[in-house]
């Protein structure tokens, strides 16, 4: 899991919205650097990676709730919230998987047999999971998530 | 789980004063939740509790850099409880989905053995047992069964010896001197 990016500034801010600023900032570029190969399937890492960064950005924008225009807020909240369940439910099938094939390898081959068919049921699920995520990820695309989370940043230096 | 409001943030105010407040509800809202986390059989506390311990978590290292290393010592360990009560919470998850499989499994190896029988049969044969598609899967799938049941157990033990060393080294009132209350 990659660790949580510096917050530069962060210690010295004048004012608790100077900080929201910064951590949101950072936070939401954190967020979209990860969104690259997240759909590959061979490398469960990369999509690990974007929702602890999901859940970040998330955390942060609770934290600092009252930094920021209500209704603009609340709707990039909801926005980050529903991209990070998207990531979870991709998530928990590759966490599935890759504990089934870890426990598999301590069984005997009668006992593998079993596993292996519900290994390559939850492949299926991991596979739809994957289909909903590519939406998300066009969808925040098309929503140009990335620019409003900075217009909220603006909005909290004012 | 919807979290505690946190009363009195002032956006122009310092940041060691708005954390001290939010600080104070989220670990208050952590202590308050395990301690009804003390019933193995409640899921829905422990992923509260779980829910609530990432919550203080990520407050804390958010502030780490204000409060310094303690802050990031209390954050670790609201990470060990979090990263605890999610191993629990993979087992809650999992055991359902095998008990689904394995019953998906018994609806397809009935349907096929009985349309082997024919619509016109009078009794079953047990020979056409052989023909069940999932018959040499079940016995992998107990045992995982099995596993994934011991193993909530054993983590849950865990997560209760955590929480009792928790309460005697008072971390309610630790956490809140790490941010100066």
């Amino acid at each position: 899991m990659a660790k949580a990016r510096e917050i530069e500034g962060f210690a010295d801010a004048a004012s608790f919205a100077e900080a929201a600023s910064l951590a949101v900032e950072t936070r939401t570029d954190e967020l979209f650097s990860f969104a690259e190969g997240v759909l590959d399937t061979s490398d469960i890492e990369r999509v690990h990676d974007m929702r602890v960064a999901s859940r970040r950005l998330r955390a942060a924008l609770e934290i600092f709730a009252p930094c920021f225009p209500k209704s603009l807020h609340r709707k990039v909240l909801r926005e980050v919230k529903r991209l990070a369940d998207d990531l979870g439910e991709r998530r928990d099938r590759d966490v599935q998987i890759a504990e089934l094939e870890r426990l598999s390898g301590s069984l005997s081959a009668g006992d593998r047999a079993g596993i292996g068919d519900l290994i390559k049921a939850l492949r299926e699920e991991q596979e739809s999971a994957n289909l909903v995520l590519a939406d998300a990820l066009e969808r925040i695309e098309r929503d140009d998530l990335h620019n409003r989370l900075i217009a909220l940043v603006e909005e909290a230096r004012r | 789980m919807k979290a505690r409001k946190v009363k009195g943030l002032d956006p122009q105010a310092t940041v060691e004063a708005n954390a001290q407040r939010i600080v104070s509800v989220r670990v208050g809202e952590l202590v308050g939740l395990g301690d009804k986390a003390l019933d193995p059989s409640d899921e829905k506390a422990l992923h509260d509790t779980r829910i609530a311990a990432k919550r203080l978590r990520y407050v804390l290292e958010m502030h780490t850099p204000v409060f310094g290393e303690p802050a990031a010592r209390a954050a670790k360990q609201a990470r060990k409880l979090q990263d605890l009560l999610g191993e629990i919470h993979d087992c809650d998850e999992l055991l359902p989905v095998i008990r689904r499989h394995v019953e998906r499994m018994r609806t397809e190896d009935a349907a096929t053995v009985r349309a082997r029988a024919g619509g016109l049969a009078n009794d079953l044969d047990p020979e056409l047992l052989r023909e069940a598609p999932h018959r040499a899967h079940y016995r992998g799938l107990e045992v995982l069964d099995v596993y994934t049941r011991t193993r909530r157990e054993v983590l849950y033990a865990r997560f209760l010896r955590e929480w009792r060393r928790l309460e005697r080294e008072d971390y309610k009132s630790s956490v809140e001197e790490v941010v100066g209350l």
